[in-house]
């Protein structure tokens, strides 16, 4: 029965009679609920009383959710928002707080009024930690955060609510209250928004996804339609904006009108060549002013289908064929230019669980074009560019290895009995190791970390037939019985990274909770249930995702692989400085060039232990140090004897004085203890002297994470000449002479 | 939902502040990329279509509310 039937039912008694009747049957009854339900409606304030009145038998009689409806109904059948209304929420929060629904709670809480006073803004922390999700409870928090002026928390709030409820009235709100209130965080990147459609509502969504990431975004959407004057002009917005990564989504409709019609074959790719030229046109000046900011294009789409509807496939140019052929050309004409990318818009939208990338009524009433259901998604894939631009790309996923990268427990089923093979419940597991297996291509690491007996376990990954990612693929492995964050640091130090370059990717949520809570610097993955979407999950990572390839990534796996042989000979060698000699380490110390700018990039933007300053440049930078004659970029390369390191180092130089200063000397973890520092800094020094300078000066910025550079210039003579804060300045005179390592074979071919 | 609620949650404002009379001209954050997304968010809530004409007309509160009992929306 609903509650106006009970009161139908009702209707003839009056409150007293009501009250009466519940005196006479137990409370526990059917019967006596119905006559609180109707209560609740005629006299609300009685109810309530009741209610308070036997609070122990209530609780004790009716169920949660059935008292949560009745408090419900009581709260919004109080006829005035008035002081006995206040009063009466103000003792239900203090008496059934913890038995409340989060709907009931919210009424309650609702009826306190604006401002909760310090008991019901207690109450309302109780019930956000049973309810954390709950966006009316959220959008109550926010309110009081915003009464306090307390921006850090309402900052946290605002995130928490967009991701409870991704709807656009509530991620707008979330979006336009952050710009209203001072930002507790100062942005950290600066996103602009460029497009030949509306596009604002789509700022809010990448807002949020930025934050979920970790990232403050300033956000720049240019006015509507005119994104070649923002992009070439020179007093435009969006170059006063000064971004560091720009979105450009121009509509194919835009460019080419004709498509709403029926263009002839001719006048199709006459259109569609001039389109293309006029988008590259203003990519080229963009990339000539941006000097490597990236940019990020969406893929051409069209709202509209050719007019022979399904007998267009069998036209000389198809209009899907056409619009194809314009994106395979434009892909192509992007990869000659430095930091451009093409983002398929199409599967943008849809890997995100998004629909459609047109939606023709708002196309039509305000001129956009991505349908709301769709912004997250492309939101979070601008998030998968977004990331990796911050240096937020990790270095290796730590997998579990039961129901995660196989079905079942090695343990118990055996190996035979684990679900691993071509047909399901097993194909999930293959698929998501081939995905797992690829990662190496981007230059991501893979290890284990898992609860097994080895044995069991190695044999499955050595043996099973099923098995994609072999011993050798992995980097690391501990498989044992020690709980998973000290496992976890083992293999950040075997692997020589941080605890906060590693992602975690387990099946079970006790795990996943414990690593969190002992290493949040640990990515954590919350892995879906079914295992058919664990390579998806990954997949959309945007901490997976790098935004340069170099020859390094491609063989990482295998560099590190060397550097665990290179481990075992350690343990053998008699002495260091025998170890160090039976490595045949070589190095070849050089002036950068353009073709090793990306990876010089590279290092600038990822090294964060061994860096004695931390300064970050790009590639665009990087060109500028290059042609300036007062400054001088060394790199150095290194091999061994059992591999090639690849360029491991760079030190950036001020030559203009004579006193030389080193801006940046930074190296790669890998390489730290074979004396390849010293060897630069070495080469450094007899240069500056050659040159007929004095000194060599430099500086050490302390950062959370340098603390393996910490001694350097100490160790090497240099004299502390002045520490600031976290900057210490350094200065050796050149009487003083810096050895080469005697183990490290020098080949300097410099200008 | 009643749509005073709704609205308020859109604005994000109380939704003792939302009343007939709520407008545009009221209510700094209708703006209109607010009155779009509002648009969306009535037509999902209500499982409705509005034409373009409607869209434009639906300035106020009180002219959601008509437009929305015009189409058989209940709340």
């Amino acid at each position: 029965m609903v509650p106006s039937e009970i009161a139908n039912a009702h209707a003839n008694m009056g409150t007293t009679d009501l009250i009466e009747a519940l005196s006479r049957q137990p409370l526990a009854h059917a019967s006596a609920q119905a006559v609180l339900s109707a209560l609740s409606l005629v006299a609300p304030g009685a109810c309530l009383q009741f209610l308070l009145d036997h609070e122990i038998d209530v609780i004790g009689a009716v169920s949660t959710r059935e008292l949560s409806k009745i408090i419900c109904t009581a709260m919004r059948s109080f006829t005035e928002d008035d002081a006995e209304r206040r009063g009466y929420a103000s003792e239900i929060m203090r008496h059934f707080l913890d038995v409340l629904s989060a709907e009931a709670a919210v009424d309650t809480l609702g009826a306190l009024g604006i401002d909760l006073g310090p008991s019901g803004e207690a109450a309302l922390e109780r019930l956000l930690e049973r309810f954390p999700d709950e966006p009316a409870l959220l959008r109550i928090a926010i309110r009081v955060a915003q009464g306090r002026n307390d921006s850090t928390r309402l900052e946290t709030l605002l995130t928490r609510l967009g991701l409870a409820d991704n709807t656009p009235g509530t991620v707008a709100f979330a979006y336009r209250l952050r710009q209203l209130t001072v930002s507790a965080a100062p942005a950290t990147v600066r996103v602009a928004l460029v497009s030949s459609y509306t596009i604002d509502s789509l700022a809010a969504y990448v807002d949020l996804a930025c934050r979920t990431i970790g990232v403050v975004p300033e956000l720049y959407v240019a006015p509507f339609n005119s994104w070649a004057p923002e992009i070439i002009d020179e007093a435009s917005g969006l170059r006063r904006f000064a971004p560091d990564i720009v979105f450009l989504s121009v509509s194919i409709d835009d460019l080419v009108p004709q498509l709403m019609q029926h263009p002839s074959a001719e006048a199709l790719k006459t259109s569609g060549d001039a389109a293309l030229e006029r988008i590259l046109t203003v990519v080229e000046s963009f990339t000539r002013w941006a000097e490597g900011t990236p940019l990020v294009i969406h893929s051409f789409y069209s709202a509209f289908t050719g007019p022979l509807g399904i007998l267009e496939s069998r036209e000389l140019i198809s209009r899907s064929g056409w619009l194809a052929g314009l994106n395979a050309r434009l892909t192509e004409a992007l990869r000659t230019l430095p930091a451009c990318y093409l983002l398929d818009v199409a599967e943008a939208v849809t890997t995100g669980g998004g629909m459609l990338a047109d939606n023709p009524k708002l196309r039509h009433i305000a001129s956009m074009r991505l349908p709301p259901q769709s912004l997250r998604s492309v939101a979070e894939t601008y998030v998968r560019y977004v990331a990796p631009l911050k240096g937020l790309t990790k270095k290796c996923v730590v997998l579990d290895l039961d129901n995660t990268i196989w079905g079942g427990l090695v343990g118990e089923d055996g190996k035979e009995g684990i679900r691993l093979g071509n047909s399901s419940p097993g194909s999930e597991f293959v698929e998501f190791q081939e995905f797992l297996s690829s990662l190496s291509a981007r230059g991501l690491l893979l290890a284990i970390n898992s609860k097994n007996n080895p044995d069991d376990a190695l044999d499955v990954i050595r043996t099973h037939e099923a098995m994609v990612l072999r011993e050798s693929a992995f980097s690391a492995i501990r498989i044992n019985w020690k709980p998973k964050p000290e496992n976890m640091i083992a293999i950040a130090e075997e692997l020589n990274i941080g605890v906060d370059s590693l992602v975690f990717v387990d099946d079970n949520p006790d795990e996943r909770e414990q690593m969190r809570q002992l290493l949040p610097e640990v990515l954590t993955v919350e892995l879906p249930k079914d295992p058919a979407l664990y390579r998806s999950t990954i997949e959309k990572l945007p901490q997976l995702q790098t935004l340069s390839r170099t020859s390094e990534d491609r063989t990482r796996t295998q560099q590190y692989q060397t550097a665990r042989l290179r481990e075992r000979t350690k343990l053998s060698a008699n002495s260091i400085d025998e170890y160090l000699r039976s490595l045949e380490i070589e190095v070849k110390i050089a002036t950068a060039t353009k073709t090793v700018f990306p990876r010089v990039a590279q290092l600038f933007a990822r090294t964060n232990q061994f860096n004695l300053t931390t300064h970050r440049y790009d590639v665009g930078e990087i060109q500028r140090f290059v042609d300036d004659p007062s400054l001088r970029l060394w790199t150095l390369t290194s091999k061994d004897r059992f591999g090639d390191h690849g360029l491991v180092a760079v030190t950036l130089v001020r030559v203009a004085s004579a006193s030389w200063d080193i801006d940046s000397f930074l190296m790669s973890c890998r390489v730290i203890g074979y004396g390849i520092e010293s060897t630069l800094l070495a080469y450094v020094t007899e240069q500056a002297r050659a040159a007929g300078a004095t000194a060599l000066v430099g500086e050490f910025i302390e950062t959370k994470k340098n603390a393996p550079a910490n001694n350097f210039y100490a160790r090497h003579g240099f004299r502390a000449v002045r520490a600031l804060g976290s900057v210490q300045r350094w200065k050796l005179s050149l009487t003083t002479v810096v050895p080469f390592p005697a183990w490290v074979k020098v080949d300097a071919h410099d200008a | 939902m009643t749509p005073e609620v709704l609205v308020a949650r859109v604005f994000g404002r109380n939704p003792s502040e939302i009343g007939e009379l709520t407008s545009p001209e009221t209510l700094p954050e209708w703006d209109s990329l607010g009155h779009v997304t509002l648009i969306i968010e009535l037509e999902s809530a209500y499982d409705v279509s509005f034409s373009p004409e409607e869209t434009m007309t639906m300035t106020s509160v009180g002219a959601i509310k008509q437009a929305l009992q015009s189409r058989g929306a209940q709340w």
